[in-house]
């Protein structure tokens, strides 16, 4: 493929942006899955640590292909998200939101104290093996799933679950294991957008993956709102391109994003696209 | 599609040198928000009153350079989005910045990739310039400046170090390697290694546990408010005069007196600059600066002046815009400036140690140590 | 050297206790996680800086204008973001959301104002020299922590337990609606909740920033996830639990920093969470929600 230079310039200046718009929409989908069975957890940026942490070390020490590294890097995630589920899912609400918190600062820990992971100085050199398309390709597909099982008796199954969880397993929803599931397809799409964002930046640190992370990633579910799958990518875009725009006006920036997340929560409760459930409620 | 970038950057170069313009274009990434914003304010403020003077003359004749100095906020990507709108949309034919070593770590393989010279002036972790050819920094990396510092414990007959650093920031764990490696190499002994988190503000359990182990001095690698917190605190736990306390580059800043005040008497420091530097060219900085911004210029701010100075200097022997041809001028700096002589070594690192110094705080300043 | 050791541990876990104490009751009795908290507590110490700085006050001035301070500053901002989300009835998730957009705001304000550089209170408003008993050293800010720490939570509790107020407060932690249908203006308990919540965080605030010497706008917020620790491990809005995880808390880290390893210090502290959350969810004391206030 050429593209004529101004193209090709336009798409260099803004090939982070444009990298980070598909991969934060994975992750905002990574939220949306545990959101949608009514789970409240913060260990998506954890997740994504793991992915990216696991997938570098592929390429760094063991010199994999990417297209090996890219699939085996949501490996990691799910055996953890296997590993603490069950203990963990029991839990509700914010307890559950502080479990993954706590969690994730155990790995942060990790990350910092294991020598093979750099400490602090993080992995650098990683080879750029992440392809615009890949990213894209994959958000799509996700969509897609997504889309189909909220449309299937599973989907429907969810929502009673999210409605009202005793409920569904009185009318024989087996709710423990739909949680555990949502939670490994939510480690799934956060390893698969850990291990993307570590091969197109070439660094990763530890402090990348902690609390202010899965709090951004959680505030892109909000925003968005999780009627569709659509939503929490719409609300990872705004919540991406915001600093752009923003940018130039320093701390500014952050007193415009803070009240901008305020006034759509206070305005549009339900998330910027709640048409789904506007629908119900009619 | 990478074939055509390679293909358009010639292009590009070659309508940037023939275009006449009034002004050439620099860009610098700094940390201006968020909770670090304190390094790269100060920095800013270096650049720009080094660019006061650069533009009153201009340069390449007559021309003015157009700083852009971009926000990271410290954080990888949106310093990595500032190089790549720097590079991509205004052209610049050089970046000073980013602001820390985890930051350059990010950014310096964007800028590289299109061979635009990337000029670090506070960033002292190991392997900055080795990111690639265009990479270079000014600051003098921590394996130059901690010997120096170390010898001059050793003669005031330190011979036990125990060793504290914050785990969590690329720069403090950086130089404490540097430390480390250092002390071995000069015979020290180690008897304690200590970590601590960058935002940490009790520390006072490796203190107590070094103080059982009464070593005859404390290497402490940090950003400054972490130090003045140790010194605090180490100062209530009953350290006093007998303890030898050495501070990285992070402790090279006149908040430490600020912070931290009488608790920090008797650290000493090495530093390519400080602030009482008897030399006409340093004393009119540190009055200008004053002047201009109603505070007194730390290192960053030094180091940051300097580094304009030799942007500037690069572009006007380069004889053209051209970011190609400013690498190879900067290659050749022989500049004399706040910090002292300066050149590059051809591993783009500073080439002289000689001008470090070894400061000692006294009644919360810094001043040369006996 | 334990024994300076265990001294530490308390007094470290006293900060984390006063830090606790008013996340735990507007988190226990208002039932949201409020992001804002961290906010008072740095606003607190930045009132206390002007007053000693600007204004000359002594610390026993400074402190208590600080705490009602940042007590009004609570109450304003709850009825600015939360007022609306709780008549409606919206999901907690909601007030998360809302708090967390609004703390972003605050600190970027705040550094807007004041800069991100970190300062101190004058050196003079406390002594500085320790006290040695049996060579063991405290600071006279470490027994003004800890003292303060202690009146603070016996005044809460008798508050609790002996006035109609308290039991008001405890009836809308239980059951919210029950209060209501009893006649108990949850309004105008929640505000007060939240006076009482800001208060307890300046309060913090400054004496925190006057123990370990550093104030500037994100402190609140580095303190936020010991907080999260220690108020899950005493249980959602128990006052003695806080109090009691608080000062574990800083006795495991100070512990594990002494004889173990440094950097696993935070590690503990977060796996001792995960751990009491998978055992026992409702704090390691029992039942959460203010019973046993």
């Amino acid at each position: 493929m050429t593209y004529p230079p101004w193209l090709d310039d336009f798409l260099w200046t803004y090939q982070n942006v444009i990298h980070a718009l598909g991969i934060n929409g994975l992750l905002a989908l990574s939220m949306y899955v545990v959101l949608a069975v009514g789970q409240l957890s913060l260990g998506q940026a954890a997740f994504m640590g793991l992915g990216a942490y696991s997938s570098a070390l592929m390429t760094l020490k063991l010199h994999l292909p990417f297209f090996v590294v890219l699939p085996a890097s949501c490996v990691v995630p799910a055996l953890f998200a296997l590993a603490i589920g069950v203990p963990t899912l029991r839990l509700s609400g914010v307890y559950l939101a502080i479990a993954t918190i706590g969690l994730g600062e155990v790995l942060r820990a990790i990350y910092l104290n294991l020598d093979v992971l750099g400490g602090a100085l993080g992995l650098s050199g990683i080879p750029q093996r992440t392809e615009t398309w890949m990213i894209y390709l994959l958000l799509i597909v996700a969509i897609a799933v997504l889309w189909r099982v909220g449309h299937s008796r599973i989907g429907r199954a969810m929502e009673a679950m999210r409605e009202d969880p005793n409920a569904a397993q009185v009318m024989g929803v087996n709710v423990q294991r739909y949680r555990l599931g949502a939670l490994v397809a939510s480690a799934v799409l956060a390893g698969v957008a850990g291990a993307l964002g570590a091969h197109a930046s070439n660094f990763i640190g530890p402090n990348e993956y902690g609390f202010e992370p899965a709090v951004t990633i959680l505030s892109y579910a909000l925003l968005g709102g999780i009627g569709t799958p659509f939503a929490p990518v719409l609300g990872a875009w705004i919540l991406t391109l915001l600093p752009e725009v923003l940018r130039g006006f320093s701390d500014f920036r952050g007193v415009f994003n803070g009240l901008i997340i305020v006034l759509a929560v206070l305005f549009l409760p339900n998330g910027l696209l709640a048409l789904r459930m506007k629908r119900r409620a009619a | 599609m990478r074939f055509s970038r390679v293909v358009a950057i010639p292009f590009v170069l070659a309508s940037l040198a023939t275009a006449a313009r009034a002004e050439v274009p620099v860009g610098a990434i700094e940390i201006l928000s968020g909770p670090n914003a304190a390094y790269g304010t100060s920095i800013k403020a270096g650049l720009d009153l080094a660019l006061d003077t650069i533009n009153k003359k201009g340069i390449l004749d007559g021309q003015k350079i157009a700083l852009t100095v971009e926000d990271s906020a410290g954080n990888k990507d949106q310093a990595i989005n500032a190089a790549r709108k720097l590079v991509g949309r205004d052209k610049v034919v050089a970046v000073i910045g980013p602001t820390l070593s985890n930051e350059m770590f990010a950014v310096g393989p964007v800028t590289n990739e299109r061979r635009i010279p990337t000029v670090g002036t506070s960033t002292t972790a190991n392997g900055i310039t080795a990111i690639g050819d265009y990479i270079f920094r000014t600051s003098l990396p921590e394996s130059d400046v901690i010997p120096v510092t170390l010898k001059k414990a050793q003669a005031r007959g330190v011979k036990t170090i125990a060793l504290m650093y914050a785990n969590d920031d690329a720069f403090s764990k950086s130089g404490f390697d540097v430390m480390k490696a250092a002390a071995e190499k000069s015979g020290l002994k180690i008897v304690a290694i200590e970590s601590f988190g960058s935002k940490d503000t009790d520390f006072s359990a490796q203190l107590t546990k070094i103080k059982g182990l009464k070593p005859d001095a404390i290497g402490i690698s940090a950003l400054v408010e972490p130090v003045s917190g140790v010194l605090l605190q180490a100062r209530q736990l009953g350290f006093g005069k007998e303890t030898q306390f050495i501070g990285g580059n992070g402790s090279n800043s006149p908040k430490l007196g600020e912070i931290a005040g009488a608790a920090a008497d008797g650290l000493i420091v090495g530093s390519p600059w400080f602030i009482a530097k008897p030399d006409p060219i340093s004393e009119k900085f540190v009055s200008d600066f004053q002047a201009k911004n109603g505070k007194s210029p730390d290192q960053f701010a030094a180091q940051a002046f300097d580094a304009m100075f030799i942007v500037a200097a690069a572009i006007d022997r380069a004889g053209a815009a051209d970011s190609e041809k400013v690498r190879d001028a900067l290659l050749k700096t022989n500049y004399s400036g706040v910090m002292g002589p300066f050149t590059f070594t051809s591993g783009r690192d500073p080439a002289s140690t000689e001008g470090v110094v070894v400061l000692e705080m006294q009644g919360g300043k810094f001043g040369i140590a006996k | 050297m334990l024994s300076q050791q265990l001294v530490n541990g308390v007094l470290l876990g006293a900060t984390y206790a006063l830090f606790a104490l008013g996340f735990t009751l507007m988190f226990g009795v208002l039932r949201v996680i409020n992001l804002t908290y961290g906010f008072y507590f740095s606003a607190g110490a930045f009132i206390a800086l002007f007053a000693t700085r600007q204004w000359g006050f002594s610390i026993w001035l400074a402190l208590p204008l600080a705490a009602i301070g940042s007590g009004l500053i609570a109450v304003l901002l709850d009825w600015l973001l939360l007022t609306r989300l709780r008549a409606k009835g919206a999901p907690e998730l909601a007030s998360l959301m809302v708090t967390l957009g609004a703390v972003l705001a605050l600190y970027s304000a705040m550094t807007l104002l004041f800069g991100p550089d970190i300062r101190r209170l004058p050196p003079d408003v406390i002594g500085a020299d320790a006290l040695v008993f049996a060579g063991i050293r405290v600071t006279q800010a470490q027994f003004l922590v800890v003292g303060t720490t202690a009146v603070l939570v016996l005044a809460l509790v008798a508050l609790m337990r002996g006035t109609r107020l308290g039991v008001g407060i405890r009836a809308m932690a239980e059951r919210p609606d029950a209060a209501e249908l009893m006649g108990i203006d949850t309004a105008r308990l929640a505000a007060l909740v939240s006076f009482l919540s800001g208060f307890l965080a300046g309060a913090g605030g400054v004496l925190i920033g006057l123990n370990f010497n550093a104030i500037q706008p994100y402190m609140g917020e580095q303190m936020m996830l010991r907080g999260f620790v220690v108020i899950i491990v005493g249980g959602l809005g128990d006052l003695r639990g806080a109090l009691i995880a608080g000062l574990l808390l800083g006795v495991i880290e100070v512990l594990t920093a002494g004889y173990l390893d440094s950097g696993l210090k935070e590690a503990v502290a977060f796996a001792i969470l995960v751990a009491v959350l998978w055992t026992r969810p409702s704090g390691l004391f029992g039942q959460a929600v203010l019973r046993r206030a």
